[in-house]
This record gives C-alpha cells, sequence and structure tokens, in this order.
C-alpha cells in the first residue's frame, strides 16, 4: 500500500517536472501568440474599472492617480473605488479625489459580507458596462494598460483577460527579491506558455478585467469562494468562455515584505485554490467543448497547490520504505532519485531562471540560490494550509476568512517611481 | 589525528556549501539589480519614436531659423547627438559626405530633398515637405508637412508624416509608418506597421489627391431594410447580442443577416452580401466574399481573405495572413480601427483607417 503511494507520489512529481520544462522550453524556443498586443486603434468601448479597497490609505491614492492618467477616451471610462467598509483615511483620500473628478463614482461599503468577492459582488450592481477591469488598490497601472486589457474584449469568446503584475518594492528586502524572481516565472513563463498553447491562462482576480455579460452568465461572483479568480477562471471555461492573457500589459504591485504575511497569504491563495479543486476538477476533465489540451492543463493547474503536501509526503515515504526494506527497484529508483534529491524537481527553477532571462534582467539572477528557501516556506506552508483543510471537512470549522494581505507602503510613491523611470525612445517594431 | 583535522574539515565543507550562494549574497549585499522591472510608459502610438526624436530637437528650432534666414549651414549639438542644421534650399544641399560626417540628424528649415539612389544614417527632421527620389534610402524621418517616397525607395526605421504620405510604386517603410491625416501607397509597396486616419491604396500614377474608392455603405444597409435590422447594430459590445458556438465550419448564405456574436471551431464563410451584425471568431480561416460585411470584430486562427468590396467596421486579429480584395473598407474615419496579422496583402482601390500591423510583412498587391 505504502509502496503504491509512493510510486503515484513519484509520478505526480514527474508530470509536474515535465509540466515546467516543458512550458520553458515553450518560451525560449516555441512559437509565442499575442493575438491582441496590436490593437492600438479601435472604437474602445464604455468600461467601467472597479478598484478593490479595504483599508488602503497607503497606497488608493497612487492607484487613482495612475487611472486619471491612462490613455483611454476619457468619456467611456468610468472608475469605482470599492472602499469594503474602511477604518482609516480611504473613504476621505477617495471622498477628496471625487470632488475634482466627478466620473469617479466612489462605492462605500459599510456593510454584508466580508470579503473581496463579496464586495465586488455588490459594487456589480453599480456597474452599466459590458468590460469590467478590477485593481487591487496598491497596484500601479501604466499609460496604456487600460487599452491592453480591453483589447482582447473584441474576441467575442474571451471572458476574462490577465494582465502582468510586476513587483515595486522590489528592492526592499531578500523576501521581495525572491517574490520578484517568483512572480517572473509565474508570468513570463507559465502564464505565457498557457496563452501560447491554447490551454488555460489563469484569471488572477487584479490586473485583470471580466465580460459582463459572461459573469452574469455563470451567476456573478461567488462570495463563498477564497481564491476568487481561481473560481471565476473554471467557472467561465466551464461555461464556454476563454480567458487570455496579456504578458505586456503590466502593472506594478507591491509584494509582502515580511514573511509572516507571505506565509499567511500564499496559504490563503492554497486554501482558495484547493478549494476551487474540489468543486471543478471533475468538471474540468468531463466536460465537452473543451479541447484536450485545456482539460488537461485544467486539471494540472488546478492540483499545483497539492504538490507541496505530495512532495512532503513523498520524502516521508522514501524513509518509510527504505528503513521498512521495500524493494523501490529498475526506472521507479532512477525517478525518485531524481525527484528526491533534487528537492522535488530543479524545474521550477529552470522556469524562474529563463523567465530572468526573457525579462532581461542581468544580476538578478544570481539570487536563484536562494529560492530554494523562497520555496521550502512555501512547500511548508502550503502542506500545513492542505492540512488545515483537510482536518476542517472532517472535523468540521468555523466560516472562511478571507485575510486582506497586509500592506508595506507608508506614503505614495507614484511621482518618485515615475521620475525613475526612463521613457522609451526606440524598441523593436 | 591532528586536532585541527575537525575544523579544518568543517571549515572545507562549509566553504564548499557556500560557493553555489555566494553571487547571490553578493547580489543582496551590493544591489546590483534590484530596481523594479520596467514596464512600458508610453501609451502605444506608433508615432512615438517621431515625437520622441522631434522633442529631441526641439531646443534647436530658434538656430534652425536663423538658418534658414540666413540659409547657411551649421553643426549644434543636443542631447549628446551631432545635429546638422541645413537653412538652404534643398537643390543647394547634396549630402555632401564632408558634411554629414558622424552627423546623428539632419534638420532642414525647408523642403528637402533625398537625392535618387542616396543612403542617408542620419535621421531627418523636415520643417516642410520631404521626399524621397528613386531608389533613395533613410534610417528615419519625420516631416511636418507632407513626405513622398520615390519608387523603390525605403525607409529602414521609421517615417512620420504630419500631413500625408506617397509611397510611390515598390517603395518601402519598414518598422513604423505614420501619417496625421493620410497614407498613400501604390502596387508593390512593402510596409510592417502604420497608422493612419485614412490609409489608401491606388493604381500607379493615380493622382493622390483624388482617389477613388467604391463606396460600400449601400452594400451593408439600404434605406429599405434598416427598418428590420437590430436595433444595437452599431455596438460592437452589444450585452444582448446571443452567442453562438459552433463546432465545425459555420456558412453564412448570401444575402443573409444576422445578428449574433458567432465562434466557430472550423472554417467561416461568409457568403456573397451576407451581414453579420456582432463579432466573430473563427479556430481556423476564413473567407468574405463579395460585399460582406461585419459590424464587429474578426478574429481567425488561419488565413482570412476579404472579398472584393467587403466591410468591416472593428478590429481585425488574424494569426496567419490577410488578403484584402479591391474595394474593401475596414473601419471610418471617425471610428478607426486595427487589422493585425502575421502578413498582410491588400489590394489597390481599398480604404482603410486606422492601424494596419503586418508582423512579418505586408504589401500592396501589384
Amino acid at each position: 500500500m505504502l509502496l503504491v503511494l509512493f510510486r503515484v507520489t513519484v509520478l505526480l512529481i514527474c508530470i509536474y517536472t515535465v509540466r515546467h520544462y516543458f512550458f520553458t522550453l515553450n518560451r525560449l524556443f516555441g512559437r509565442q501568440r499575442h493575438p491582441y498586443v496590436d490593437v492600438d486603434s479601435a472604437d474602445w468601448p464604455a468600461i467601467t474599472i472597479l478598484i478593490a479597497a479595504h483599508n488602503e490609505e497607503a497606497v488608493v491614492a497612487d492607484i487613482l492617480k495612475a487611472l486619471l492618467e491612462v490613455d483611454y477616451p476619457r468619456d467611456r471610462l468610468t472608475i469605482i473605488p470599492v472602499n469594503d467598509r474602511s477604518t482609516d483615511r480611504t473613504r476621505e483620500i477617495i471622498d477628496a479625489f471625487v470632488a475634482q473628478h466627478p466620473f469617479i463614482e466612489p462605492f462605500h461599503r459599510s456593510g454584508g459580507k466580508p470579503g473581496k468577492a463579496a464586495a465586488l459582488k455588490d459594487a456589480m450592481a453599480r456597474v452599466n458596462t459590458e468590460v469590467v477591469l478590477i485593481f487591487d488598490a496598491d497596484y500601479i497601472p501604466g499609460k496604456a494598460l487600460i487599452r491592453q486589457l480591453v483589447a482582447p474584449f473584441f474576441d467575442p469568446e474571451v471572458g476574462a483577460v490577465m494582465g502582468r503584475v510586476v513587483p515595486l518594492n522590489v528592492g526592499k528586502k531578500c523576501l521581495t527579491r525572491l517574490l520578484d524572481l517568483e512572480r517572473s516565472g509565474g508570468y513570463q513563463v507559465d502564464q505565457q506558455a498557457r496563452m501560447n498553447l491554447h490551454m488555460v491562462p489563469q484569471y488572477g482576480g487584479t490586473v485583470a478585467g471580466v465580460r459582463k455579460s459572461a459573469l452574469d452568465e455563470i451567476g456573478g461572483w461567488n462570495e463563498n469562494a477564497l481564491a476568487e479568480d481561481t473560481d471565476l477562471t473554471y467557472r467561465l471555461l466551464l461555461a464556454g468562455w476563454k480567458t487570455v492573457y496579456e504578458n505586456r500589459a503590466e502593472c506594478y504591485e507591491e509584494v509582502p515584505e515580511r514573511w509572516p504575511v507571505r506565509v499567511r497569504q500564499i496559504m490563503r491563495w492554497a486554501k482558495g485554490h484547493n478549494q476551487a479543486m474540489t468543486r471543478y476538477i471533475v468538471p474540468t476533465a468531463k466536460r465537452d467543448g473543451l479541447s484536450w489540451v485545456e482539460r488537461i492543463d485544467g486539471v494540472f493547474l488546478l492540483g499545483v497547490y497539492v504538490m507541496g503536501p505530495a512532495l512532503l509526503l513523498g520524502w516521508s515515504l522514501a524513509v518509510v520504505l527504505f528503513y521498512t526494506g521495500a524493494q523501490i527497484g529498475g526506472g521507479l529508483a532512477v525517478l525518485a532519485l531524481g525527484a528526491f534529491t533534487t528537492l522535488g524537481n530543479f524545474a521550477a527553477f529552470f522556469e524562474i531562471g529563463a523567465a530572468a532571462r526573457l525579462d532581461g534582467s542581468r544580476q538578478r539572477i544570481r539570487l536563484l540560490p536562494l529560492t530554494l528557501f523562497g520555496f521550502t516556506v512555501s512547500l511548508i506552508s502550503v502542506s500545513r494550509a492542505a492540512w488545515q483543510q483537510a482536518h476542517e471537512s472532517f472535523f468540521g470549522s468555523a466560516d472562511l476568512v478571507w485575510h486582506k494581505t497586509e500592506r508595506s507602503r507608508t506614503a505614495p510613491v507614484l511621482e518618485e517611481h515615475l521620475a525613475r523611470t526612463a521613457p522609451v525612445l526606440e524598441e523593436s517594431v | 589525528m591532528s586536532s585541527w583535522a575537525p575544523l579544518a574539515l568543517t571549515t572545507v565543507t562549509a566553504a564548499l556549501l557556500a560557493v553555489p550562494v555566494a553571487p547571490a549574497l553578493y547580489e543582496l549585499w551590493k544591489r546590483e539589480d534590484a530596481a523594479p522591472l520596467p514596464t512600458s510608459r508610453h501609451d502605444g502610438r506608433i508615432a512615438n519614436f517621431a515625437d520622441v526624436f522631434r522633442s529631441r530637437l526641439e531646443p534647436l528650432r530658434p538656430r534652425l531659423e536663423r538658418c534658414r534666414a540666413q540659409l547657411e549651414i551649421s553643426r549644434a549639438r543636443v542631447d549628446g547627438i551631432e545635429v546638422l542644421l541645413v537653412g538652404c534650399n534643398a537643390e543647394d544641399f547634396d549630402f555632401d559626405p564632408s558634411l554629414v560626417q558622424g552627423i546623428a540628424a539632419v534638420m532642414f528649415s525647408r523642403a528637402a530633398l533625398i537625392p535618387a539612389g542616396r543612403v542617408v544614417d542620419a535621421d531627418i527632421y523636415a520643417d516642410a515637405a520631404l521626399e524621397l527620389e528613386e531608389g533613395a534610402a533613410l534610417r528615419a524621418a519625420v516631416g511636418r508637412s507632407d513626405i513622398t517616397l520615390g519608387k523603390d525607395s525605403g525607409v529602414l526605421r521609421w517615417l512620420h508624416a504630419d500631413g500625408g504620405i506617397y509611397l510611390r510604386r515598390g517603395s518601402s517603410a519598414y518598422g513604423r509608418l505614420s501619417a496625421g491625416q493620410s497614407i498613400r501607397m501604390e502596387p508593390g509597396c512593402g510596409f510592417q506597421r502604420m497608422h493612419a486616419p485614412s490609409i489608401l491604396t491606388v493604381d500607379a500614377g493615380q493622382d493622390g489627391d483624388c482617389v477613388s474608392v467604391p463606396s460600400t455603405a449601400h452594400v451593408c444597409e439600404t434605406s429599405e431594410d434598416a427598418q428590420h435590422l437590430p436595433a444595437d447594430r452599431g455596438e460592437v459590445f452589444a450585452s444582448s447580442r446571443p452567442r453562438l458556438r459552433v463546432k465545425g465550419n459555420f456558412v453564412l448564405a448570401p444575402g443573409e443577416t444576422l445578428n449574433a456574436n458567432v465562434i466557430t471551431t472550423g472554417e467561416l464563410q461568409f457568403g456573397a452580401g451576407a451581414r453579420l451584425f456582432g463579432s466573430v471568431k473563427s479556430y481556423r480561416g476564413a473567407e468574405l466574399e463579395e460585399g460582406s460585411c461585419v459590424h464587429g470584430s474578426i478574429v481567425c486562427g488561419g488565413t482570412l481573405r476579404l472579398g472584393p468590396r467587403s466591410f468591416v467596421t472593428g478590429p481585425i486579429m488574424a494569426e496567419g495572413d490577410v488578403l484584402v480584395a479591391r474595394g474593401c473598407r475596414v473601419g471610418e474615419p471617425d471610428a478607426l480601427t486595427t487589422i493585425s496579422s502575421s502578413g498582410t496583402q491588400i489590394a489597390p482601390g481599398c480604404q482603410l483607417h486606422g492601424t494596419v500591423w503586418a508582423r512579418v510583412r505586408g504589401s500592396v498587391e501589384d
């Protein structure tokens, strides 16, 4: 029994290893798909931008200022800061902007269910446009970002769009530098490869857009979802809508600067993702109308946060089987050796290295060995999250609690940042 | 065994373990690459290079005016680049190598002329019209009036005119090509990315000011049937429009009208005179036969063929090529749009409004 379990674990690790290498090689040598990036002239539709804000006094001014500068027809742009039960100066700051710019229509939410999905669900009642863009309050969109996120909606099959997240506070701590590398791997390689291969790019909940009619068709935001983004990706997929990724729709964000904040963040992601897995893995595998590529990728994407505990389980089983004298022979032994002597596999690190190269980062690639530390923390965190979920499912628990990620920014940074970024003189055409 | 042996062993082991992380620790300490990754701040306009070039030269305008008044040629330096200021008439300046040696940009205060067969490395700024004679080539240019590319001439990086641009037979504009008013192209011209409120392909020798492109408006909406058309026909993003998903090929019969967004996993074909109010996506190729209309966007996984006199209002995004037949119209003067494809071939007699981006190569049919 233990041997069978061990074999299954090793097989899973091998599959995910191949998956990582496949994505990375595709990004390095494969055909790249950016089907919507060239659309710079169009009869742009009216859109609404929702800014999810809960106690965001340190950051909300930055995003509002940035959105006032974007290159999008002003008469087709409505900005709704969704101030969700803030107890700090968030409301005051938003209202100061509203006084000067009447097309900003604030939604000050004082009650109701907590959580981003619940707040967005309430805010949607005020949305009259077919295209809705969503940003978290700590993001700083660039001038052309809005058009880049809207362009894919000219494709009638697109239900949601995801842009690329780029950390702004990179140089602050060792953690922020590691997260910068990790984000590069996730977006520059993972998401874009899935876009290239017609798989399932993931809607990420911020720097993102959704088609209102598609959202209405699937029943709106799921306020019971811990990861409303993953939940939405799969509900759209199952309803015949595509989520697409725009690698060049880049937006700055603030990443956690303290390890406890990071641990809480990744545990929330893991729980949300696992929750989506239990709901959608079978429907995704069975759904008619999805290509086989989408089914396979959809299933494996749902399982990414299970791989942490699977790896820990595999290591434990290897020790137990070794001391009990079990016969692990042939190819399995080679696979096991490969898997376990390289901390699961090096594929994820290869992915990060390739992403740094694609981004043109020369020196930050030196930090790659330290990602092992971040990997270990993530491994333990997602395993702990999985354990808590399993425990709660057997013994029951309190309601799901949504934890907002703590902000480190203490004052607006937009001017300082813009002053540092040189304008583009020439680039490849 | 010496008592130092365990210490030595420990030290060597620690050193060996530290070797792989030494560069990482160095980078953490020195922070040589700790800035946020640069994200694009510009707005994606095709004319951006021209705008940046123009703004870099702006401080030299008073000197250029003096050169113009005195009909003289002088050198200046701005923003780290060497600039030649030409105040004399075009015929008095022949790009003498001794004058343009080491020059990165040339500013003309009057109409400028690149002589036949001459290749110019410097970027050109022209305060008036600019003309490239037959076989001439330059890297980049911006003109405050019209620009004409003579037969078989070429531009390698970018070209912008505040007025119009005329590309005569066989000329090529690699990179970016943009005009404030219009771009007119004769057969055999090549391009990659271009933008103008009006882009016309004309027959060779046809006067650019009296281009005749057949109207397609009557094909798409006649007064007698306007009342039967959907009320939201002009709205690409109408949320009430039904979505039609087709497994396999989709054919809209000649003369038929459909109000829906259509997604097909196979080929797409619109018969002559067919009309679609909505957007359409084909996983493979698509063909619009003569006189058909799409009041929306077209997304195509293969090659898209627009038949004669067909009309599309919204963006066209093709992963393969786009072949545009004579008399087609894409976009409208007051509603610019985009054609994006791997390669684009346009027949003479077409009218496009907005951006045409051929990632590999675009051409006007010869």
